[in-house]
């Protein structure tokens, strides 16, 4: 693919009257992780929705993959959202719902690991029989996680994937981003852990009164 | 193995099929679903069984009830259209919206189903208030030369010509629902069909003349008149249908999915009668996106130096009243609604009916001046902070609700009065608005109670009765309701009574008094009901 995996020119993002971002300008390569950062309300889970074509700018370009956000099935094969609030079919078990990803995304051409595989990596192990209503907070965080790469994509959008994880979890989960951009994955994330986005080599970027503060952070956080 | 499209994806069929071979459904699901569906029809056969024998021709009806009814049908109607815009109408479960939308799985097959259900729903729906309509104007209509019975055709037609119309507009409101404006112009026009079918159906209780005229229409209605009806009403279905089946394929993911998110916790809510979460949800959904001019904060009765802060704390609900002109309106509007369905159900204007919606409508005002109350009693910081005690804060936060159960009892019975369903003579007709205004703080310890409410809790093993466990939100609840029931008590008997007195007066500003005094005193002592 010629060209950036994400690029946002001139973007505003008004919900009713309020603006929530305005002249955003963002440009991700290929194969790169970009951490957005910021303070709370700054608008970061926002961008991620519009980057997934989940909410229309005001303003502005947004491309993604070389195209528009579609909201069409080529979109969705290209592109994992991990957003807040997940949520579960209540009589399937962990290993169901990973089971399930795989085959909402049939026929599987391109990297992504099987449910046995991503139920040892997640450390799910112990409860993969379980319902998703009988997990901690912590584990449906790995479950949604892990669901993300039960299939291909070329797309990873992760709102604060480090909430609710342990410590030692943050820095095997850097691990597995950096092995999915080595597949030519890219990842664009909101989060507030800058060690978390240390360990993932990502290039942070800063949203701050609505607008990118700091296009490109990156080293040893302060 | 997955049966996949002609594409290689997997179809939707053989998606839900695996889902549905995996999911372990309690048995005490199925029970629940079959009671609620056998409480609603044994609930509803008793409420509609004295309108449903109208269709036999039975029993002297007043040309105002059938006018009165007819337009209650038709304001059904639009208020059903209004709450499934609320809900999309297009909307899948929480699960699927999570896990079958963002996915190359084919749109139109993975919303099929949910439109195929939106339609049956609206159709049931319709076809019973189709039926319901025609029961209404039963007496009046003249299927024969020697006969009042109403033939199986024009029943059959009536329920087709129903359902049409009904599925015809939530459709409409589903090719709406990606678009807000015009989703909020549908929402007005069923508010708007709401409010003139309302105002019609009182026009005709406060004027003879008018509710002859139109009951005097009924009789000319013919079976070609019910064909006719029933084929347009069939053809705009067909055309519905046919313009979302071509739109599904594009439906916007991101609309579906905040709406699904929304029905799914709506529906949770209303399952277990949340009245809190259910307004909760109303509330953040009206004051998403907006901004808003801010204001100080008015200085409280400086002669009480002690209440000033309370009054302060207090004063969050009357201002989030004054920016919401719609919710006053139509808690004004609603005022009607005891005169309405007492006179169309019924008939028996001074019956049970008119006593519920009496009560149910105060407390309902009520609760319109707690939001504040609701959104403190899991985390009263500002309060802690402003150095209110609870009891204070409580009280201060009663003058609204109380203010809002009084002026619309008052307001109700004195519509009653005027319409002719409660005697009006001189005194008493100023007897009954005054016994609503004296049942207003009553109302209020009802309002507060719900919004105090904690909020249900699914797993919950509920408590001990002598007709065995009864989970606590059950219980909590039937309390609010008893406490306005006895704060409302004498101006209520008075209601089925037919009749007045200064003692009602009396009796109720005690009843009223004594209920809100006592929960105060005793809703600060215990933790915040459950």
């Amino acid at each position: 693919m010629a060209g950036p995996a994400v690029a946002v020119r001139g973007m505003r993002v008004a919900y009713g009257s309020l603006v929530v971002l305005e002249h955003v300008e963002l440009t991700v390569a290929d194969g790169e992780i970009v951490a957005v950062t910021g303070i709370n309300g700054a608008g970061k889970s926002t961008l991620l929705f519009c980057l997934a074509g989940l909410h229309r700018p005001a303003a502005g370009t947004v491309t993604v993959l070389g195209a528009p956000p579609r909201d069409d099935a080529a979109f969705w094969r290209a592109v994992a959202l991990v957003a807040d609030q997940p949520t579960w079919y209540p009589g399937l078990t962990v290993r169901e719902h990973l089971e399930l990803v795989r085959l909402t995304h049939e026929p599987v051409n391109g990297w992504c690991l099987w449910a046995d595989e991503l139920i040892d990596t997640f450390g799910l192990a112990v409860r993969a029989d379980a319902v998703p209503l009988d997990l901690s907070s912590g584990q449906r965080q790995r479950l949604s996680l892990a669901a993300a790469l039960a299939r291909p994509s070329r797309l990873l959008l992760l709102d604060e994937p480090e909430q609710s994880l342990d410590p030692g979890f943050r820095q095997e989960l850097a691990g597995l981003l950096l092995e999915y951009t080595g597949h030519g994955g890219t990842v664009v994330m909101a989060t507030h852990d800058l060690d978390f986005a240390a360990a993932a080599n990502a290039r942070r970027m800063l949203i701050a009164d609505g607008r990118v503060a700091a296009p490109g952070l990156a080293g040893p956080n302060p | 193995m997955i049966a996949t499209t002609a594409a290689g994806a997997p179809r939707v069929a053989a998606i839900r099929s695996f889902i549905r071979g995996r999911r372990h459904r309690p048995w005490y699901d199925w029970y629940f679903m079959v009671f609620v569906v056998g409480l609603a029809a044994v609930l509803l056969s008793d409420l509609l069984a004295q309108p449903f024998g109208r269709l036999a021709g039975s029993g002297g009806l007043a040309p105002a009830q059938a006018v009165a009814g007819a337009a209650l049908v038709i304001g059904s109607a639009a208020g059903l259209l209004v709450l499934a815009q609320a809900f999309g109408p297009l909307a899948l479960s929480p699960a699927d919206a999570g896990w079958l939308l963002l996915t190359p799985l084919d749109r139109r097959d993975v919303l099929r189903r949910s439109a195929a259900m939106t339609a049956a729903v609206s159709a049931l729906a319709g076809g019973a208030l189709g039926v319901l309509g025609l029961a209404m104007a039963g007496p009046y209509l003249r299927p024969g030369p020697r006969t009042h019975r109403v033939p199986w055709a024009w029943l059959v037609l009536a329920a087709v010509g129903g359902a049409g119309f009904l599925v015809a507009a939530v459709l409409a409101g589903v090719l709406a629902q990606p678009w807000p404006r015009w989703r909020a112009r549908l929402r007005v026009a069923g508010a708007a069909v709401g409010a003139v079918a309302v105002v019609a159906a009182l026009t005709g209780e406060r004027w003879t003349g008018v509710s002859l005229s139109v009951a005097g229409r009924f009789a000319a209605l013919s079976t070609g008149t019910f064909g006719l009806i029933a084929v347009a009403a069939v053809a705009a279905a067909c055309l519905g249908a046919l313009l979302v089946r071509r739109m599904l394929p594009r439906f916007p993911a991101a609309v579906v999915r905040a709406d699904s998110m929304r029905a799914g916790t709506a529906l949770m809510a209303a399952a277990f009668l949340n009245v809190p979460l259910l307004t909760w949800l109303a509330e953040d959904s009206h004051w998403r996106g907006r901004l808003l001019a801010s204001r100080p904060w008015p200085r409280g009765p400086a002669f009480v130096p002690g209440l000033s802060p309370a009054f302060v704390l207090a004063w969050a609900d009357w201002r989030r009243l004054a920016r919401r002109p719609a919710v006053l309106t139509a808690l004004t509007v609603s005022a009607l609604a005891p005169a309405l369905t007492g006179a169309a159900f019924t008939g028996h204007t001074q019956g049970w009916t008119t006593a519920t919606v009496l009560l149910a409508g105060a407390v309902a005002a009520g609760t319109q001046g707690t939001t504040a109350t609701r959104r403190d009693t899991n985390d009263p910081t500002l309060r802690r902070l402003l150095g209110v005690g609870a009891r204070t804060a409580l009280g201060a936060r009663a003058v609204l609700p109380a203010l809002l159960g009084a002026v619309w009892l008052a307001l109700a019975l004195t519509l009653l009065v005027l319409t002719g369903e409660l005697p009006g003579r001189p005194l008493d007709g100023w007897l009954w608005p005054l016994s609503g205004l004296a049942a207003g703080p009553g109302m209020a310890a009802a309002a507060l109670r719900i919004a105090r409410t904690a909020p249900i809790n699914p797993a919950d093993q509920g408590s001990d009765t002598p007709m065995g466990t009864a989970p606590s939100w059950l219980i909590t609840r039937a309390g609010s309701v008893s406490l306005g029931l006895a704060a409302a008590y004498p101006t209520l008997r008075a209601v089925l009574a037919g009749q007045v007195h200064g003692s009602t007066f009396a009796a109720q500003l005690a009843a009223s008094a004594v209920v809100l005094g006592g929960y105060l005193i005793r809703a600060v002592r215990a933790a915040p009901s459950r």
